[in-house]
Parts: C-alpha cells; structure tokens; sequence
C-alpha cells in the first residue's frame, strides 16, 4: 500500500521529468554525456572546488587557471586512468573525469589554460620564499637538486608538460612535493615518465625545502 | 523482579565484555561485508567521488561547500545511475543514567543498555535530467507501534522529501543559480547544516532508553514538524547570496505521498509561508555562513473543528564556520532559535486540574507561550576518520500551567501516579514546573573505519530539564538523572 502511494506520484515525476527535461548542453553537470563541451563541464563542475576560472579560494585545491594545456591533459587523462592514485585524486577526481571524452578533455584544457589566474594572498612567510627563491633558480648544488627553474620555467610559468607552478597553492605544493618523494601514486618510468622526474628530485630535498620552495612558488605573481 | 540501581561490579563488567564483543563482531562483520561489496551510496555512485567531497571530514550529512553546489544544483552533477537507490541503517545501544526513579523502569527506560537496529532508510533519487534531481528518503521504524502483549511492530514511513528543479548561469561577471524545491520538510532544501532539518543529524532511535540522548534534547526545529508539503524557490549569486522563499500546506491528493505512512497527518490552514537568508562568504580554507530564517504555521489540532488552530511563528539566526584542509576538518555552529506558540482562543485561561501544595487552584493556562533556544556546536575530523565534537545547549521559556503534567492532586493532596486520582502525575517525562527549559551538553567521539560507516560514542549531560534542576517531575528524578550514553553504528550503502 506505501509502496504503491510511493511509487505512482514518484513515477509521474520521473516521467514529466524525462520529458520535459531534455539534455541542457549549454548548462549541464553531466560528466557522462560527451556531447557537453568541456568549457561548460569548466563552468557547472570543477569550478565547484578550483574557482570561477580556475582560481580557487581553497588551498585544498590546486588553481588551474592559465595552467599549462598538455599538463592539464596529461593529469586528466592519469585521473581517468587511475594511473595517478594520489588521495586527493582518488577522492575527487576519479569519478568525475571516468567518463569524459579525449574531445571533452582537450576543452577543459583549453579553457583553463586560457583562463587568467587572480592574484591571492600570500601564503608562505618572508624567510621561507627568500630561501625558497634560491632552491627554486639555483637548486641545490650539494644535494644535485636542479633549478626547479630549469622545467617549470624562470618564472614557474610551466612549460608544456611541465606545469605552472607560479601562484600555485603553498599547501598543495607541500603535498605533492610529499606524494612525488614518499609514494609512487604520480611517478611511473612507463606512464608517468615526469612524474619519475619529479620523484628523483623531490627525494632529495628536505621537509624545510620543500615548504620554502612551495611558498616562493605560490609568491610569485600574488 | 529485577532490582534496579543495585551496583554489582561482576555484574556489570561480564555484560560490558559480552556488549563489547557483540559491538566487535558486528564492526568486523560489516566491515568485511562493505569492503567486499565495495557498495557507494547513491550520490557517491553518481559522482564517483569520495564522501569526504560533499560531507566535511566525511561525517555525513555535514556539507562542505562543494556539497551545497551539489545540492543547490539539484543532485543533479555527474552521470544517472543505473540502480538510483542508497539505503541507511543505525544499529545502537543507550543507557541512561539512573533507572531506580521510575515506576516501572523496563517501559520507561524500554531497550536499556540491549543493543537494537534503531532505524533504517532507503533513499531514492539522484539525477534525473540536467536540471532535475530529487532525494528521498523513506524511513523503518522498528519500534514504531506499541502492541497490546507490550511487544512492538515496526513501521514505513515517508521521511525527507525534496525534488527540484535547478539551473545555474556562469559566466566572467556572475554565478547565479536558482531553482525550486518542493519538500515536505520546512528547511531540507537548506544547504547548511545549522537549519532545523540538518543540526539534529544522528537518526533518533525510538525506546524509552533512547529518549535523553543528543538526538533527543532542543534543537532548533519547525513547530509545522516534517509531514507536510510545501514549494519553495530559491537562488545563490556569486556564492555570497542565498534566499529561499516558498509556502507550506497539507500534504493531500497527488502530494499525499510525501505523507505516507504517516497517520494523523499533519493539517495546515492555508498556505503558510517560510523564508530563509543567508550571507556566505568562502576564503582560504575558510567558509563563513551567517543568516535567518523562519516561518509561520497555523496547525490545526482538529482538522474537523476550525477553532483548533495552533499558530508558531519560529524565526532563527544561525551561523556555521567551517575550515576544510586535509587532512583537518574543523565545524563550528550556533543558532539561536525562538518560538511563538499561540493556542486555540478556547485552550487559553483554563485552569490545570493540579493545586498547589497547599491546595490552592494554579494559574489558569497562557494564551501564548514564547521559548527561545540557543545551541552550539565544535566538532573536529582527522584525515576523515577520527572525530569528535562538543554541544551545548540552552532552552529557555514562559512557564504555562498547561505544561504542567504533574503536580498535587487535589483529592489526596499528593503527587501520585495512581490513574484513579483526580490528578494523576507521570513520573520521569513529568513536568511540575510548567516551565520548557532545559540545558545541557554532549559530547561525542567517532570512529569511520571506511567512508560509509560511522561509529560513535555520545554522553549527554543536563543540568536542567523540565524547567528545573532537581526534582522535575514530581517523584524526585533530577535532571542529571536523565544523562545518558550512546552508542551507534551508522551505516550507508
């Protein structure tokens, strides 16, 4: 009897809603529906956490505004294939890139790297980006630490598949400096080639430098 | 018969093993039965993403803000489901503290210390369309009808309701969505967490010994209660901005469903409207909500005599502060609630069948009665696992002598239970003052071993029930005799 009281008024809603409600392409959050153009996948779903643009207000999650294409390319396609298995990527973005589309993810690449990243607040101290600033145009010498300026660019603005790190935020820094030296979960010779890179160097930098050079990064431009 | 209040240590610490390992094998058991299934709720199956990015610090149903867009948009991000369906259920055990003050502590504290299934749920809904989604949630009662053999019959009923329909409008200079809600439970459409349908969030199991459990003590809550059906609309701009406003009325005809199960419905004159405002600002790690919201029912007590009507106006300031930083999740509310009763023209001025205790008449009963209610709460999760939380709460009002429900009995000039007085008193749920106040606290610690189980210990304190600190009903029972300690395990698959 509740079952039936339930089930009828649930039904008609299902139905009205199927159809009058027909794909809205230009303003939907369906992740699974390829015919979505990833601008509008930018706008309704990842601004969400990464901000309007691509600058995000949390440091939970990192800013892609005018990040680099191929590298937002590269990640989205590690997330969709699980082959970067960092927390925050499993816990975020495993499910919402499962199924989109090459298409799909060359938009959304397209519009964040053409997208301008705001100035934000700096979130390191003056004596951490000082000595950040050295291990970031001079690396470290004694520990064979090359310039983090020699990829990311001099002014960490990235390059190719080497990503912007200026403005970037300090706390996902930290973090992924700490992922790349303690884990695997971004670094594969086969698939993950600069995540290997990036593995071997963060192996050599110590907790302080990792923080000092995560706050001159994120410094720059803010 | 049992003796209560006895302390007998072997006693005691034989059943604490045999409730301990009882508790173990059915944290094991579950364990093992969610990880092989490897089953996420419904909105985790629609967006594929961890519980932790909607719920803050993974404790359901707590929003983060990612969680309010999600809802604000209408359920209705990431991709349809196959099998739309989640189902809840919360395993518990209470125990309040001093059983002895009753007359007859095994139906006044019904289920003390046994472990129970306390209440279970099955949710439908999701996304439908790009613009339309809905949650509902229909809820078990075990312990919802008391037979006449003492024994209980469980119970379906419809429990929180919202379907809507939601669009947002991006672009460089403006974020706006609006939508419509249409609920049967004033305040579920609300994305945070400080409104009346959310604060109180650990479900409520039904005996006797549940029933000064936090779920249990003053939270801020519509006087209309949750079984009705109302249409509201709202929009969110810029993030910064929220309004909702819509009208309440009786669930009937193709909207009784959203009553079902429940019986006597509840009856409203007319439409009756409710409104909601918030600011809401997101910096850092930061979010920041402060607003007001409220509504005014007029509630038949007797949907046949138009002379019944009750009329509430419940209007309240709320803010929430939460700082999300993994693996941190900090939580911090107030509301200050307050609520305006008033009665039927004939239910006002009548004086209470109880006396004094030196036989006088009491006052006759108000025409109107205000209360006010202030809670707070702080609440702490580690990497989405470890948590714990603190609660106060203060509520406050005009003493009315029609709440009084014990007292003296003018023929025997006691206060006696006897169902044959004139008067009879009722002992442990009794009122002697008239007055609603009660303060008090909990606090709560919580373990999720995987994102979809929850367990956790609460113990609540009062220091004031009933209006009064000591002696609230009459028979000698104190307020700090109703602390009580709370057991549960909160799953969702």
């Amino acid at each position: 009897m509740i079952r039936t009281r339930f089930l009828a008024p649930l039904t008609a809603f299902a139905l009205v809603s199927a159809v009058t409600g027909c794909a809205n392409l230009e303003r939907s959050r369906d992740v699974s529906n390829p015919a979505v153009p990833g601008a509008v996948l930018a706008q309704q779903v990842c601004a969400n956490c990464h901000g309007a643009g691509g600058s995000a207000a949390s440091p939970n999650f990192p800013n892609l505004a005018s990040q680099t294409g191929p590298y937002l390319v590269s990640q989205l396609k590690y997330f969709r294939s699980h082959d970067r298995s960092d927390p925050p990527g499993y816990e975020y973005m495993w499910g919402l890139t499962r199924s989109l589309t090459d298409s799909q993810i060359d938009g959304l690449a397209a519009y964040f790297s053409a997208s301008p990243l705001g100035r934000q607040p700096v979130e390191g101290e003056a004596g951490q980006i000082a000595a950040g600033k050295r291990v970031f145009e001079q690396g470290v010498a004694a520990n064979d630490v090359p310039a983090c300026a020699s990829c990311h660019g001099s002014g960490g603005l990235g390059n190719s598949i080497f990503p912007r790190l200026a403005g970037q935020h300090m706390d996902y820094l930290v973090k992924q400096l700490q992922v790349f030296q303690r884990t695997e979960q971004r670094s594969n010779p086969t698939t993950m080639p600069t995540g290997e890179i990036m593995k071997n160097v963060a192996h050599k930098l110590d907790e302080r430098q990792i923080v000092e050079v995560a706050a001159y990064a994120q410094s720059i431009g803010n | 018969m049992k003796q209560s209040g006895r302390y007998n240590p072997v006693a005691v610490s034989r059943r604490g093993v045999r409730i301990g390992i009882r508790w173990l094998a059915m944290v094991a058991a579950l364990l093992g039965a969610v990880q092989s299934a490897q089953a996420l709720p419904l909105f985790n199956r629609q967006t594929g993403q961890n519980c932790m990015a909607c719920h803050a610090g993974g404790q359901f149903p707590e929003l983060t803000p990612y969680g309010r867009l999600f809802k604000m948009t209408g359920y209705t991000l990431g991709q349809r489901t196959a099998v739309p369906l989640s189902a809840m259920a919360v395993v518990s055990d209470s125990k309040v503290a001093n059983t002895s003050k009753s007359l007859s502590p095994s139906t006044d504290f019904f289920k003390q210390s046994d472990v129970i299934l306390a209440t279970a749920s099955v949710f439908a809904g999701g996304k439908i369309t790009d613009n339309i989604g809905a949650f509902v949630q229909v809820t078990y009662n075990p312990y919802a009808v008391q037979n006449s053999d003492g024994s209980y019959s469980g119970h379906s009923n419809a429990d929180n309701m919202d379907l809507r329909w939601a669009d947002r409008f991006v672009d460089a200079q403006r974020d706006l969505i609006v939508g419509v809600s249409l609920n049967n439970n004033p305040s579920v459409s609300d994305p945070w967490n400080t409104s009346p349908a959310w604060m109180q969030y650990v479900p409520v199991p039904s005996p006797g010994s549940s029933q000064f459990i936090d779920g249990t003590t003053p939270y801020p809550g519509y006087s209309s209660g949750g079984n009705i059906a109302g249409l509201t609309t709202y929009a969110f701009l810029d993030r910064t901005w929220y309004g909702e406003l819509g009208f309440y009325g009786t669930a009937r005809g193709p909207l009784s469903f959203m009553t079902a199960g429940i019986a006597p419905r509840t009856t409203l004159r007319g439409l009756n409207p409710y409104w909601r405002l918030a600011w809401n600002r997101e910096w850092g790690a930061n979010s920041l909500m402060i607003g007001s919201g409220g509504m005014y029912a007029r509630v038949y007590q007797d949907p046949s005599d138009p002379t019944t009507i009750d009329r509430f106006l419940d209007w309240s300031v709320d803010a929430q502060y939460q700082y999300l930083l993994d693996p941190h999740a900090v939580t911090a509310q107030l509301v200050f609630a307050t609520n305006r009763h008033g009665y039927p023209n004939a239910q006002g001025g009548q004086v209470p069948a109880f006396v004094d205790a030196s036989g006088n008449a009491l006052l006759p009963s108000n025409f109107k009665d205000r209360s006010h209610l202030l809670r707070a709460k702080l609440s702490y999760v580690y990497q989405a696992r470890y948590g714990g939380s603190i609660s106060l709460f203060s509520l406050g009002g005009t003493t009315n002598t029609a709440n009084i429900s014990s007292g003296f009995d003018p023929g025997t000039m006691t206060i006696t239970a006897d169902p044959n007085a004139t008067a009879p008193s009722l002992p442990v749920n009794g009122n002697l003052t008239g007055n609603p106040g009660a303060r008090g606290g909990t606090l709560e610690a919580f373990w999720m071993p995987v994102q979809n189980i929850r367990v956790g210990a609460q113990y609540t304190i009062y220091t004031r029930y009933n209006g009064a600190s000591t002696n609230y009903d009459g028979f000698g029972r104190n307020a700090s005799d109703n602390n009580s300690l709370f057991l549960y395990m909160w799953m969702s698959y």
